[in-house]
């Protein structure tokens, strides 16, 4: 059992607690005015630090540092950046206090909801929600939501590397022949198969597979291709995911947009530049022929 | 300030006549890319010098990339590059960070009076995290701003667990006093919230 410490206050705002130390904590804090006040405190500083870095991420990143994840520094005087790629994911419609992925927006949830600490983003979840530091089921919700947001992210940024590569992207398993051993292939990465939804009445042609890394595991981004460039090309992004089902919601990363769901252990993210409506019918159609709905 | 290290130790690329990158390995550390200039930008407390780290991690990183090992998580590997080579800077320099580097933040001059007060403000945390020691500091940004598990911080850091708590609390302690002495910050979450 932890002792009562500024160290037990703030593991427990960062959720690293076990649930008979939270329950320690909270009859403590319950009976301790000086300690909710103590932990408020220590919230709302940790609150500030993350709104102090949070605008960093959405910063564009200088071609320098694109050429050298590229191998095209590291002390070559003649090596020269090809074009400027600029990858910016920003989401313009989120509060500057943003979560990360992570486990601390657990405690800090719990505190929140225990003492009424307004913490941004989930300070409005909290009070939509009525959470309390024993509901744990809201807790659950808020670490999905910020672990999901991170996964949407990288969706998004695997989108633009397909367009920014243009013809000269590498792709793991190209379309073309036997399609089912391709999708083999790439299936030998993952938890499950993967089968290869037919996109051609939408006028989008299958240019092949990549293996991605999402979360830290692999997943599938199957790229589809058109001669319409107000379609662009769209990309289906499948993984693993132990989180619960949820329906096609739509998300956006400043010009990308995206449709997201989960079906039995798989999470979808249908990625494009086109109108949403026309994700939509898509996304209703990969679920379909995926019996992923 | 320069990152660079001796020439062995740089990425052999496929012109040069070695083996090419490997191009999901690029792309993974371009995905991190963002959070690893966060996570640079905390421990330097300057632009620059955070993205010169970034770019020597990166070419450390795609100089060993045969020493990250699938199924782990390639960002921590990358943030306890970032950490290394900051060590390694700090101890080569020997040089103590002042805050005058807080002049590089621009502030747009047409933004609304609110929005410059938040900006002041959390300019008046980062300065304080800055102040922090070093290996609270790293803490701080792994856990804190990252969203490591203290397991995962204490694995980039290569302390115990027990370390990273004691580290965290001594950290977020000192943060919550010199803003509570500092001023202003407390009226700026608002202002922040408000953005």
């Amino acid at each position: 059992m932890q002792k009562r410490s500024d160290e037990t206050l703030v593991a427990y705002l960062d959720g690293e607690l076990d649930s008979a130390e939270r329950q320690h904590v909270e009859a403590w804090l319950a009976a301790d005015t000086a300690a909710r006040d103590r932990l408020a405190g220590l919230a709302q500083s940790a609150t500030l630090v993350r709104s102090a870095y949070a605008e960093i991420v959405n910063e564009p990143i200088p071609e320098r540092l694109i050429a050298a994840a590229r191998g095209e520094t590291g002390g070559s005087p003649a090596a020269v950046p090809h074009e400027a790629e600029i990858l910016v994911l920003k989401r313009p419609h989120r509060p500057i206090i943003s979560m990360p992925a992570g486990r601390w927006g657990i405690g800090v949830a719990a505190a929140a909801g225990l003492f009424g600490l307004m913490l941004g983003g989930a300070g409005s979840y909290l009070a939509t929600g009525g959470l309390n530091s024993t509901n744990s089921a809201a807790e659950q919700r808020l670490a999905a939501a910020a672990a999901h947001s991170t996964w949407l992210d990288n969706a998004a940024g695997y989108y633009k590397l397909v367009v920014s590569a243009g013809d000269s992207m590498l792709i793991d398993v190209p379309a073309g022949g036997d399609t089912g051993e391709a999708l083999q292939k790439i299936s030998q990465n993952l938890p499950q198969q993967v089968r290869l939804p037919d996109l051609k009445p939408w006028g989008l042609n299958f240019r092949g597979a990549r293996l991605v890394v999402v979360e830290g595991r692999p997943a599938a981004q199957l790229v589809y291709i058109t001669d319409n460039k107000a379609i662009g090309p769209l990309t289906l992004v499948i993984g693993a995911s132990k989180l619960p089902d949820i329906q096609p919601t739509f998300d956006r990363r400043q010009d990308v947009n995206m449709l997201y769901w989960r079906h039995h252990g798989r999470a979808y993210a249908l990625v494009g530049q086109t109108d949403i409506g026309y994700l939509w019918g898509i996304a209703n159609d990969v679920a379909w022929q995926l019996d992923a709905i | 300030m320069s990152f660079r290290w001796k020439q062995a130790e740089a990425p052999v690329r496929a012109a040069d006549g070695g083996d090419p990158v490997s191009q999901r390995f690029s792309d993974q550390l371009i995905a991190v890319l963002p959070r690893l200039r966060r996570f640079a930008r905390g421990l330097t407390g300057s632009a620059t010098e955070a993205d010169d780290l970034v770019q020597a991690a990166c070419e450390r990183a795609l100089a060993r990339e045969h020493q990250f090992q699938e199924g782990t998580r390639f960002d921590s590997w990358m943030f306890r590059i970032v950490q290394t080579l900051w060590i390694d800077h700090l101890r080569a320099r020997e040089v103590r960070k002042e805050d005058a580097d807080v002049a590089e933040e621009r502030l747009g001059s047409d933004a609304p009076v609110r929005t410059i007060e938040a900006r002041l403000a959390l300019g008046e945390v980062r300065r304080a995290v800055q102040l922090l020691p070093t290996d609270q500091r790293t803490t701080l940004m792994l856990v804190t701003v990252e969203g490591l598990s203290y397991k995962e911080a204490a694995e980039v850091a290569g302390v115990p667990v027990g370390t990273i708590m004691s580290r965290l609390a001594r950290a977020r302690i000192a943060l919550q006093q010199h803003l509570e002495t500092g001023g202003g910050s407390r009226r700026s979450l608002k202002n922040a919230e408000a953005q």
